[in-house]
Formats: structure tokens, sequence, C-alpha cells
């Protein structure tokens, strides 16, 4: 079997990890540096198959890998192009007790915990179970061979995950043959050969070595270690020439997993659970081999007056490479005790504490879907141009804007309309609900009428509008923008049950579609669908269209005579079919949103969030026609009342000009002043002109009766841009 | 000893004194930006700054360090359009290496909406001084070939903005050179210690009391992140501020050839390589109030797969660690500066997501105030009184994502 290391092929044993591979090969991945075979520190990292710090020691060879050695020289690249990965998957497990690491005491914790009945799942590392973070929940978060493992625990989570060893810091300890005293155990067990070996501190298990006592002073040699040198008791030096140093310095305890699982039921058990070893305060060397910060280096900033660990770690950066202080966190620890005589506390353990790639972590997440209303192959077949609009894919255009503007204004047209907010409200509490949440006097619209309406915040702006159409004195329908009936719905649900009033909320803005039935042809279109029975303007009636059960509102947002048509969704398409067909001679065609936000700018109407901005009061957008101050309470009331009392700054107002309209945004200056923005602008085809809806600020008092907008003059005028008497309308 | 070494910054420590001119609650940015230009341009030195931990180890040293003005408001602009020229100086100024560095910000539109929204922002920035244009998908892709325009299949990018002056600087090297800077010419900065109530007389505020004992001040100012309802209330305020938590995260570090700072407002994520060569990724903010600084899954899951989506490279790069920092919400996603209503305490707050890169004009607006008693212009519009006057700053500009 063979993997290929900086494109030579090298066999390798069964059982290996590719860091064993690589010894055996005599390749060092890093070049030197002691290894720990533990997964806590820098010194075997590789790329491997594209995926760069990868510890060569925790990965199992497998034939076929590719494997660069190419940490020695600075940083690796970044990927050029996409690669698409294999999708990773994520599973969902639950179990009472989660025990991280099956060592000895993490055994134990887990017969313990099975003996007390308890549902145990054990997740070891070594068996391709790493654990990279815990979370609120208690959730584990681990990657093992078969993708992303998320394990919620009922009851706790037992950080079993032993400790690391204490690496040296001395000159020459970039060396290759250097080795802890666990790592020359496991690789003479593995069959590598370690040559003469000195053991400095507690000697390795079943690993000949000649044992030498002292302090460590500096390891020599070229690439690899020749000698150790090590300072007696005696204060005099000893040379002891060698081919591996093993280095039994102590033990900190891989604790980040028990550190950042704090707040939860997370505790930790064996070595896991001791205080680190602090070794002496190291004289010389590096302590950080990830950021390369050397003992001088900490000596320097300790004497620039940063003292806090957290400002040593964040100026010498020591403890922010990829062993994220694995390595140098005893040592600086160390160090900052000896030169200010206290031991602080380890900077903060953070997730991941072991790496994984963002394809990995990504594993089962997805894109909130974008909705499709019923009719969106009918679109599509019609050749319209699809956008996400208001939360959902929309029509754009069917390819002739023009067109389908004049079929609208002249004839008759058909949208779908099935995307907006709609809502039953039922129970006997409804009247109470809708006169507290809404400032029209509810309490005034008729049965089979409706009333467009404005929705306010407690701060009196503009949330979203909308129609009440009361059916019964204890129903009535509701209905949302496209793009705020989401957060409409919200707003409804929370005040009823604020109040704990007796209402029934039914969201049917899923199973309802919708059609606008739109022009001064309309009434021909439906005589010939079936619905004769037609109520009048701003009513409501229940009738059949084209076989098709369907709540008729009559309103105009166009502008022109117009139905909605409101129907189970499931028949949409048969009733857009039979539109279409029955219209075919009468003109119609189907119009887009493009279309549709040229109809409804003539008209002056505005869509709430592209006209209306987060401090929109009704008197700012001019709509106090819409809110009856007369009414003991409604949400914001209180607010406008006391806004109202405050002179007015800016207004939303009507522009027209002659040429192109201007952009959506632009600026609108008066006398070389900023006096606002234009929201909505279109050519206006019936009008001849540009018309705009937008910001006006008041100058002394005063709206300026002309404007500036793309270097042009604007005239600001009343709105309705269109039909001022609302004749076609009501027609 | 690596390249990135902070190797000129050198604070003097001081026991505090009983009084001092002014105080500065906070060891961030803010604070000690404030300190700062009192100091360098008002010669107002007695000033103790109090930090409850270490320097910048609030949102100051969490952030994810992106400068730029592109915003919606003529307001707005202008202020932070004045904080990126100083940004611009202030290497020269401090002689302290920031790392800062012009990037370029490409802000990614993926629907109808979000595409009439960049062009407004491009129109009200070169309007009012800040360099932004509208960009073609075409133009995205020569600013930054790495973006897969057809977002995965599912979020194709089909406009956006480009705001040339967007840049990053490193967070903590600009606290030190501003803390350095106010060090000394006299300014006295206490770490680990933390404010436990507002000395009052009547309804003055004349001190602070502390964890080392009470600090008498002819004017407080409050430069907390976080927890700044909590001291308001101590004077008697209480502010329309909510406390969200905001996450980022890094990777390893790879060779430096990703240039721009890419946001996108629909997949709602920003990523742009730091100098030492880690991919910094961030989020909008969480939606659930909270102090905490725990980080969460869903976040590193997420924004991962959003990520990915858009910049396909990232998938094979590994992450290094995650964070929480803390932003405190306004109503109008806009700062709250200046005067409270209470004689002797102001306030600089609602740095929400936009804290970092307000850092030098806040400090210098702010310290003029202090120096002269009087609110400077550019920062009248942000007075804590303009929710009470209903004269909310309605910058949708800023309601982005960093």
């Amino acid at each position: 079997m063979r993997l290929i290391v900086d494109g030579q092929p090298i066999a390798f044993d069964p059982g290996d990890t590719l860091l064993v591979a690589m010894l055996r090969a005599d390749l060092h991945p890093t070049g030197g540096g002691c290894l720990c075979l533990g997964g806590d520190c820098p010194h075997c990292l590789a790329t491997v198959d594209g995926v760069a710090y990868v510890r060569t020691c925790q990965v199992a060879a497998k034939p076929g890998q590719v494997v660069e050695r190419q940490h020695q020289a600075g940083y690796p690249p970044l990927p050029e192009t996409h690669r698409p990965g294999p999708t990773v998957i994520a599973r969902n497990r639950h179990c009472d007790v989660v025990v991280i690491g099956a060592g000895e005491a993490g055994r134990a914790a887990a017969v313990e915990a099975e003996a007390a009945g308890k549902q145990v799942l054990v997740l070891e590392a070594k068996d391709g179970q790493e654990v990279v973070g815990i979370y609120h929940g208690p959730l584990v978060v681990a990657r093992t061979n078969e993708g992303m493992l998320h394990v919620h625990a009922r009851e706790e989570v037992i950080v079993a995950t032993g400790a690391a060893e204490i690496q040296p810091v001395a000159p020459g300890s970039d060396l290759a043959g250097l080795v802890t005293a666990r790592a020359a155990g496991q690789l003479a067990a593995a069959g590598i050969d370690l040559g003469r070996v000195v053991a400095v501190g507690t000697p390795p298990d079943g690993v000949e070595a000649a044992a030498v006592e002292g302090e460590l002073v500096r390891f020599e040699g070229q690439g690899q270690v020749e000698a150790v040198v090590i300072r007696g008791a005696d204060g005099r030096e000893q040379r002891v020439e060698c081919d591996t140093v093993s280095l039994g310095l102590g033990f900190h305890p891989r604790d980040a997993l028990r550190r950042m699982g704090r707040d939860w039921r997370v505790r930790a058990v064996g070595d896991a659970a001791h205080e680190s070893d602090i070794p002496p305060c190291p004289a010389a060397g590096i302590v950080c081999p990830c950021s390369g910060v050397s003992v001088e280096d900490l000596d320097f900033i300790w004497a620039q007056g940063f003292h806090e660990l957290e400002l040593v770690k964040r100026a010498t950066l020591a403890g922010t490479g990829t062993c994220q202080g694995s390595v140098c966190l005893p040592y600086v620890r160390s160090f900052l005790a000896d030169r200010g005589q206290v031991l602080q506390p380890p900077f903060t353990a953070r997730p991941v504490t072991r790496q994984l790639t963002l394809g990995e972590i990504a594993a089962g997440a997805h894109h909130q879907a974008t909705p499709r209303t019923a009719l969106d192959g009918e679109h599509r077949r019609l050749g319209a141009q699809m956008e996400r609009i208001g939360g959902w894919w929309r029509p754009w255009n069917y390819g002739h804007v023009l067109e389908e503007y004049w079929a609208v204004r002249e004839a008759v047209s058909i949208g779908d309309v099935s995307t907006l907010g709609k809502m039953i409200v039922s129970g006997p509490d409804t009247l109470e609900l809708l006169e507290r949440l809404y400032p029209t006097n509810v309490a005034t619209i008729k049965p089979g009428r409706s009333r467009y309406v404005l929705l306010l915040d407690e701060r009196g702006y503009v949330l979203d509008d909308g129609l009440i159409c009361k059916e019964t004195d204890t129903r009535y329908t509701l209905t949302f923008t496209s793009g705020g009936s989401s957060h409409a719905e919200m707003w409804v649900r929370d005040w009823a049950a604020s109040w704990g009033l007796d209402v029934r909320l039914l969201n049917q803005t899923m199973t309802l579609g919708a059609i606008n039935v739109t022009g001064p042809l309309a009434n021909d279109l439906l005589d010939r669908a079936g619905l004769t029975d037609r109520p009048p303007y701003m009513g409501y009636a229940r009738g059949v269209v084209a076989g098709v059960e369907c709540q008729v509102f009559r309103l105009s947002f166009t502008g022109e005579l117009s139905y909605e048509l409101h129907h189970p969704a499931q028949d949409s398409v048969r009733l857009w079919r039979a539109l279409l067909e029955l219209g075919a001679d009468l003109g119609l065609k189907p119009h887009g949103i493009e279309a549709l936000l040229k109809l409804r700018l003539e008209k002056g109407h505005i869509i709430v969030g592209q006209d209306t901005a987060f401090d929109s009061t009704p008197r700012r957008i001019a709509h106090e026609w819409a809110v009856k101050l007369s009414k003991p309470e409604f949400v914001g009331r209180q607010a406008i009342i006391r806004t109202n009392k405050l002179p007015l700054d800016k207004q939303l107002v009507g522009f027209e000009m002659d040429g192109p309209a201007p952009i959506e945004g632009a600026v609108i200056w008066h006398n070389g002043q900023f006096a606002g923005h234009v929201t909505s602008s279109t050519w206006s085809p019936v009008l001849g002109q540009a018309v705009m809806l937008g910001w006006l600020y008041f100058f002394d008092g005063e709206l300026p009766a002309v404007v500036t907008i793309d270097n042009r003059p604007a005239r600001r005028v009343e709105t309705p841009f269109y039909d001022k008497e609302a004749r076609h309308a009501r027609a | 000893m690596n390249e990135f070494m902070e190797k000129k910054v050198q604070f003097k420590w001081h026991e505090p004194k009983k009084h001092y001119d002014v105080v500065i609650i906070g060891g961030g940015g803010h604070g000690l930006s404030t300190a700062y230009f009192l100091a360098t341009r008002h010669g107002v030195t007695d000033v103790a700054v109090l930090e409850r931990s270490y320097i910048g180890g609030g949102n100051s040293g969490r952030n994810t360090t992106v400068i730029r003005s592109n915003y919606g408001i003529p307001e707005a602009v202008r202020f932070y359009q004045r904080s990126v020229e100083l940004y611009y100086q202030l290497e020269a100024e401090t002689e302290r290496w920031i790392m800062h560095k012009q990037k370029g910000l490409l802000w990614l539109a993926h629907t109808e909406a979000a595409v009439r929204a960049e062009v407004a922002r491009a129109e009200i920035n070169t309007a009012f001084g800040a360099d932004t244009e509208y960009v073609t998908p075409k133009q995205i892709k020569e600013i930054c070939p790495e973006i897969d325009l057809s977002g995965g299949g599912a979020w194709p990018v089909i406009g956006g903005s480009y705001h040339p002056a967007g840049s990053t600087a490193r967070h903590d090297r600009v606290n030190w050179a501003l803390a350095e800077g106010a060090n000394r010419r006299g300014v006295h900065i206490h770490q680990r210690t933390a404010v436990t109530g507002l000395l009052m007389d009547g309804d003055r505020v004349t001190g602070v009391e502390t964890t080392a004992g009470p600090i008498s001040a002819k004017v407080v100012l409050s430069a907390v992140g976080g927890h700044v309802t909590t001291l308001a209330k101590m004077a008697g305020l209480r502010l329309p501020i909510r406390t969200h938590p905001l996450q980022a995260y890094v990777t390893n570090h790879y060779e430096l050839t990703f240039n721009p700072i890419v946001a996108s407002t629909s997949l709602l994520f920003y990523v742009s390589q730091t100098a030492r060569g880690e991919m910094l990724i961030g989020a909008e903010i969480d939606r659930q109030p909270s102090y905490s600084y725990n980080s969460g899954h869903h976040f590193l899951q997420s924004c991962s797969f959003r990520a990915i989506t858009l910049l396909p490279f990232l998938r094979n790069l590994r992450i290094l660690r995650q964070w929480t920092g803390v932003c405190d919400m306004s109503p109008d996603y806009s700062p709250i500066m200046g005067k409270t209503g209470v004689e002797g305490f102001y306030i600089t707050t609602g740095w929400g997501t936009w804290g970092f890169k307000a850092i030098p004009a806040g400090g210098e607006q702010m310290a003029q105030l202090i120096a002269t008693g009087q609110t400077p212009e550019p920062i009248a519009p942000f007075s804590l009184d303009r929710f009470a006057n209903d004269r909310t700053l309605a910058d949708r500009g800023s309601a982005g994502t960093h």
C-alpha cells in the first residue's frame, strides 16, 4: 500500500497514521519540532488531499492519499478554484450522557453511567470521532469518518480527553528527532527505529533510553538532533550525544472542551480535570512555534508594559496559531508568573478544538427556500422573467412590460397576487383585537366591506399596510404585504396573546391563491367567467368564477377597475388558464411586477418598505386620514399624539418631471442643499412624463415646490398622478 | 519574532488618583480614542480611563475590523467619512503600525430590492463625499474572481456596490496606538478597575465608585459596550438599547491572495483576509438579545454554508477559532453620542456592529464635546434626545452586517 508525499510514493503498514508512515520513510512532516502524536502540537502538519493544516498524527494512512509538506515554507496557498468536495452529511444523536475520550477515565465514567441506567455515547478521537466543540444544550459536535455528528446530551457531558505533554522550550527545539515521552513509546511500538535515545525528565515506557537529570539547556544538531545539553544540579553542563531525545516534561490538561462548556452540564474526569503543570520559566528558545515567539520576545513585550496574559497573547500572537496555545500556554503562564508574581488563568477556550473545514462544519445547513406560488409554472410557461421579490419568486415581466401595462390601462389583465399575506381572525374577541391593533374605526366597517389600513408599531411608525375585510361580527379577513406578512403575523399573534383575547388566527397565505383581474374590461371578463353578482368598490363577496369558488375583493392597486379573486391554491392553475382563455379576444395579457410598480406609482400608492423608512409615521407619509385618534386605544396612538405636536421635518410626496425617470434612490436637492431622496420612480406612459415618490425635507416650514433631481427640475405635485378622482377604480 | 509582533507601543501604569477632570468608563476603542483626542487636540490630560478587564478586551478586540463610510443618510456618510479619513492618517500621526490596509468593499445584491438599495447607496454616498459605485456582475467578477456569480445555483449575484475606500486595520493595534498616545501625554489607564456605581450630587454625576475606591470627576463619559444600559440606569437614564451577540470566526493562515472585503446582503455574511492570512468571516447579530460571549454552533454551521455558497474555495479551509462579541443596538441602527440630560454625564453608545470603524471620529467628536461643553455639529444628529423628538436616523445603509 502506498501514498504520495511531495510527489513520491511511499509504502506504509496497515494501522499506520500518516505521520508514522512518513517517519518510516524518514520524512519529517515539518522538518523538525518535538512530535507528540497526540494531536496537540503543530509539528506534524501537512496538506492532505487539498486540505492544509492536517495533523498527520491524527489521520490514518490510506492508499492513494496525496500529502504535501509545504508548511515548512510559509503559509499554504488558498485553493484557486472550486473543487466540489463530497457532500458531508450531518446526523443527530440523542443520549443521556456523552463521554468524550475512551481512555481509562472515560471508560470508567461510561461504566459508572451505564450502571446507573443511563444511555451513554462514548466518542474517541482515535476511532475517528473528533469532538470539535461543546455548545449550548449541551450539544457536542464531532467530526466522524461518516460525516458530522451532533450529539444532544440530555443529562451531561463528561470530558475525558486526558492531558497533553509539555513541549520543550530551549534553543534547537525545532530540530527533528525530538519526541515526547509518550510519543517515544508509541513510535517504538510501531517499529520506528529511534536510534540512541536520551530521556530528559520522565522516561518513556518500553524504550531503552539513557536518562539524564537536570535542566534542559539546548539541543544541538543540523536539522537532526545530534546532542542534548543538560545543566545538572551542580550547575555544570553535560552534553549527551543521541539520535532521539525523549522529553517527559509534565502534563497540561486537554480541558478546552470543559472550559468552553463551563456554563452547561459539562465536567471533566481523569487527567483532563487536573491543573496544568507549570514548567520552569524558560531562559531561551521558541515558546510559541506556531507564531514564532521566543522568550526574548516575551521579555521585550513585558518591558513595554504588556503584562496581562491576553495582552501578551495579542501583542506577540503567541497562542493564536494553529495549535491554539496548546504548546505555549504553560510557558507563557510560567513566564508571566515569574515576572509578575501572579499565575494568571489560561486564556479563553474557544471552538473549534479539533480543526475542521468550512465544508465539514456546514453539513446539515440549508438555504431558506424562496417560496413559489401555485402559478409559478404558468409564469414560466408564458416566458416570464422570475425574480425574488418580497421574499417570493414572482414574474418581473412576461417580456413586454408596456404591452402588459396597456392591457391594464385599456383592456383587461390578470396578475398573480397569491403572495399577499392573508389571515382569518375569528372568535368572540375579534373586534376587540382589531380595534386595539389598527388605527382605523374597525367597528364602522360593514359586513361585506373592506377598508385599507395601516399597521403601526408602538412608536407610531408604519409596519405594514393591507385590508381589513368584514365577513361577520366575529370573522374578518386581514391582508398584509407580501414581504411583511410573516412579521405581521407574529405581530398580531403576539398582541393577541399579550392581551389574552379569545381569538383564532389562521394564516392562509400559503393555502389561498389570489389573482387580480384588473382593467376597464374586467367586468366583461368576469361576465364571461360566470361572475355576474359582483361586489361594489371596496366591497367583498363570495362567488364562483370559471367554476372556482372565490372570495371576491373589489379594490384597486393599479388604478383600474379591479377584483382580487382569492381561491384555494389547488385551483389557481385552472382559474388562471380559464381567465386567459376567456379574455384572449378582450386583449387580455397577464402583467408582471414591473408593470404593476408603474401602475401603482401613477396612482401614488406607496409600497411599505420601499417608500417608507424606519421612522415613517402616518403624518410623514401623508396618510393621517387612515388614523382615527378619536379612538380611545390602539397600538401607536400615544406616540402619534406626542409626535404630532412636534414640527414635521419631512414628508413623502409626489414629483413629476419631463424626460426619462431618474433612478430610484436619486438625491433630491433644493437650492444646492440636500432635500431628500427618491424612493419610487417611473416613466408614465399614460401621462407622458416621469413620476416619482420621494422624501422631501421642509425648508423654513415649507416644502419646496420645485426641486432638482438628476440635475433637472422636478415639480412637487399632489398624488395620485393619474385619475385623481378615482373614476376608473370606482367605475 | 514574527513580523506582526508589537514592537513600539509602550504603556505606563499608575495608581488611581482620587480625582480627575475627566473619567472615561470603558477602555475600549471609543474610550481610548476620546482620551487620545482630549490629550492631543485639547491639552486635556487629567483623564482616567477605567477598564474592568484589559484594554480592548471587549468588542474593540472582538470585531471584524472593517472600515467604511458607505452609509445611507447624509449625517452618517459624513460622520463615517471623517472616520475613514482619520484612519488613513492614524499611522502617520501615532507613528504606530495599525496594519491599515485599503482593500475595497464589495456589497453584493441577490434580489431586485437589494439592487435598488445598492443603487441608492451609491447615489447618497457620492453626493456626500464617500466613494461608492454601483457594479454589475461582470465588474464584480473582475474585482473578486473567486466569487461564484451563480451563488451555488441558488443565490445568483445580480448586482452590487463597490466602495474602494473600504479597508481594515488590526483592532488591537488601533486600541494600543490610541491608548499609548494618550498615556504618553499623561492620561492614566487603569485596567482591572470596574465601575460599580456613579457618585451623584442631586441629579448631577460627580464621579464614579470603582473596585479601587471612589474617584471624583468634573465629567464622566460612558464609553461602555455591552452593559451600557446598566451603567446608564445608575444615572437614572433609560437607554433605547438592546444588546445582541455577534459572532465571527477565522480560518488558519494562508497566502495573502484574497484582496477585497466581500459582503452579501441576502446571504448575510462577510469575508476578508487578515494581514496574517486568516480568512475572517462574520455574520449578522444573533436575534436573541444577550450579554453572553458563548459561541454558537448554528452560527458556525449556517455562516460557513452561506460563505461557501458564494466563495466555494472556502470549502477546504480549516477553521481555527470562533468567538463572540456583543452589540448595543439602537432602534434606528445609528449610534448615540453626546449629552444625556444628566449634568456631568456624557455618553457614546449604540455602536452596534459599526463601532470599530467609528473609533477615530467618535473619539474626536466626544473629546471636543468634553473639552468645550458644546455638541459638535457632526454628531448633533446622533443625540440621545432624537428618540423623544421623533428625529430618529432612518439609515437603511447602516443595517448591514458589519
